[in-house]
């Protein structure tokens, strides 16, 4: 079977342009990241008899995911098995809410700065 | 660059902001782009070259440092930089004005770099001296 995703150690560059909001776009994807997160992991194979869609369109998306950084692959037997890497999403979260509070901050500065120097 | 799959960033992140300033553009405009009054609310020291290609510095009192480029400069209307947090992904930074009466509406719009060329933050480096920066601005408006 070809390779689905990159291998954790494979380089950075292969997270693509926007990659994990992209990923959460779609809601067959939203499901699969929900599966793989409840269930600790699962086979192409597994996933297909969970959804109305065949193997091949989860292969799709589960590369998809893959390429976000969300979804990790590794042999299982003659299967991969996928599991949910959930470290883009808390890294997304993280930056949103720090630059969010800094730039509240800032402009709060700003505000005072411009109100004191008023006549 | 090969980087663990843990310090990868996230990527096209976006912050924005929009606050109405009791000031006209002109004046928002020198506060966005003097040295002197960048101090006041950007950054403990800042040295920028408003013009494109121009380099921005912002020093904290922490130690930290954080510099960058400047890519737009549009008098009173729009200004824009790229920086980097040390060790971290690079970031663009979007000023807008607005006139709105004697007023001026500013947006502020933050936005990670496409492929992040490692992590996005270092864990815990802002909390303490923005702390500090804001503490030490409340004395200086006192």
């Amino acid at each position: 079977m070809p390779q689905l995703l990159p291998q954790p150690s494979g380089p950075a560059g292969d997270a693509e342009a926007g990659a994990v909001f992209a990923a959460l776009a779609d809601p067959t994807r939203r499901h699969l990241v929900a599966v793989l997160g409840a269930g600790g992991g699962a086979t192409a194979t597994g996933l297909a008899a969970e959804l109305p869609i065949s193997r091949q369109a989860v292969a799709k998306h589960l590369a998809t995911l893959g390429r976000a950084g969300l979804v990790t692959q590794s042999r299982r037997g003659r299967e991969s098995l996928f599991q949910l890497d959930p470290r883009p999403l808390a890294d997304a979260a993280e930056w949103l809410t720090t630059v969010g509070a800094e730039w509240d901050s800032r402009l709060s500065d700003l505000q005072r700065l411009l109100d004191a120097k008023r006549p | 660059m090969t980087l663990p799959r843990s310090e990868r960033g996230p990527t096209a992140e976006r912050v924005s902001r929009s606050v109405e300033l009791d000031a006209a553009p002109g004046e928002v405009w020198d506060a966005l782009t003097e040295d002197a009054l960048l101090a006041e609310w950007l950054a403990d020291e800042v040295e920028i070259e408003a013009e494109p290609g121009g380099e921005i510095v912002c020093r904290y009192a922490g130690g930290e440092e954080r510099r960058g480029e400047v890519e737009l400069v549009e008098e009173a209307e729009r200004l824009a930089w790229s920086w980097r947090r040390d060790g971290c992904a690079p970031s663009r930074v979007e000023l807008i004005l607005d006139a709105v009466a004697e007023r001026t509406r500013l947006t502020v719009i933050e936005t990670a770099s496409v492929r992040a060329a490692g992590p996005l933050l270092l864990a815990g480096t802002w909390s303490a001296p923005l702390a500090r920066l804001r503490a030490a601005v409340r004395l200086v408006l006192a």
